[in-house]
């Protein structure tokens, strides 16, 4: 059994590639880690690593999840200290090895290690339903799904949701990539609709933002950026996640045109 | 909104249906339609265990037994057809549960 005191393992999952999986791992991470929690974020993504180019620490790299998994290195050895947030750690993936170099019960020992040392442990999930979603999730306490409000996207949340489902872990819901202009003009689908369809508990709404675009060119954490829509959105994530579960949850919101504003002072607003 | 407001005043956006309404209904059916989908394996299960159970009750042509699932738009059933050649006389209590 496990112990009270052991960290939290989350998986950051969603089936369809491209929907924001890797920035949700940075910015949760980086959130939780400001909030004081010690934080590690894996990057599950053998073969095609890109949370350290996010992270900003791809120059740090020396021993990678493969190693730590297989007692080449020991875990300090491989995790590797964010220098601009205390407590946060990002343990890569290989970049020579494919996703069969792992299995999930090498997972859930790796797992038990990891429990011990950190509070947070969040796993960036690759793409897909195979032998990369299964080592991601072997050692997995909670998933949070990130879904774009897109058919394709929904879809393939649904799948993973199943698959969550059936390994008994109870999924929450983060719709990310929000285009507030087109949910208002009704060419978009709203978080709503996105939640009748899933059924599964929400935890964020993330809308659409080109500083996520801007973070990732540096290598800057997003939710040190203060003007960052999305990095505000996932900081409330984290804060739910930690446990201010009353948080309330704001629907993105298009911006700057007058009659909105009035209209909003009014009442008028949905 | 305001915006929503003028449209309806103005008659405008009624005729026009959103196409987020459209994602949804499609979304909504090609969900039923992936659950729906049964592997060859768990066909051929279900098939053997529908004979053994109807068996217990029915001498039947295992030979002409038939089984489908058919879906249509709104519902989808699964047909199972078979002949029966005679009643067992002795069902035991022992079958049932």
């Amino acid at each position: 059994m496990r112990c009270i005191l052991d960290g939290r393992i989350i998986v950051i999952t969603s089936g369809k590639g491209g929907v924001g999986k890797t920035t949700a791992t940075a910015s949760i991470g980086a959130a939780l880690a400001l909030e004081g929690r010690r934080v590690a974020v894996v990057d599950m993504d053998i073969g095609l690593r890109n949370l350290d180019v996010v992270m900003g620490l791809e120059n740090r790299i020396v021993f990678n999840v493969v190693d730590a998994v297989k007692g080449k290195c020991k875990l300090k050895q491989a995790a590797i200290k964010d220098r601009r947030i205390e407590n946060l750690y990002l343990i890569p993936a290989s970049q020579s090895d494919n996703k069969n170099v792992l299995a999930p019960e090498e997972m859930e020992r790796f797992g038990e290690i990891l429990r011990k040392e950190f509070d947070y442990i969040l796993m960036d999930c690759p793409a897909g339903i195979e032998r990369g979603f299964e080592n991601s999730v072997a050692s997995a306490d909670e998933a949070v799904v990130i879904c774009a409000p897109e058919v394709s996207s929904v879809r393939d949340a649904d799948r993973v949701i199943g698959l969550l489902y059936a390994k008994s872990i109870t999924p929450k819901l983060v719709i990310n990539r929000i285009i507030p202009e087109m949910v208002e003009r009704g060419d978009m689908l709203n978080h709503i609709d996105v939640v009748d369809v899933l059924s599964i508990e929400l935890i964020g709404l993330v809308p659409m933002d080109d500083q996520v675009i801007v973070a990732t060119n540096t290598g800057t954490p997003l939710v040190l950026q203060r003007k960052s829509k999305a990095g505000e959105a996932f900081r409330r994530i984290a804060l739910r996640l930690n446990g201010m579960t009353d948080l309330p949850i704001e629907v993105p919101q298009a911006e700057g045109h007058f009659w909105r504003k009035v209209g909003a002072k009014l009442g008028l607003g949905k | 909104m305001f915006n929503d407001f003028l449209k309806k005043m103005m008659g405008t956006g009624s005729s026009k249906t959103d196409s987020k309404d459209v994602a949804k209904k499609r979304l909504k059916f090609a969900l039923i339609y992936d659950k729906l989908e049964v592997s060859d394996d768990t066909l051929r299960c279900l098939h053997r265990d529908i004979i053994d159970v109807i068996s217990r009750y029915f001498e039947i042509d295992q030979e002409a037994f038939k089984m489908d699932i058919r879906r249509s738009d709104d519902l989808s059933a699964l047909i199972v057809n078979t002949p029966i050649l005679s009643a067992k006389r002795h069902v035991s209590s022992q079958g049932q549960r």
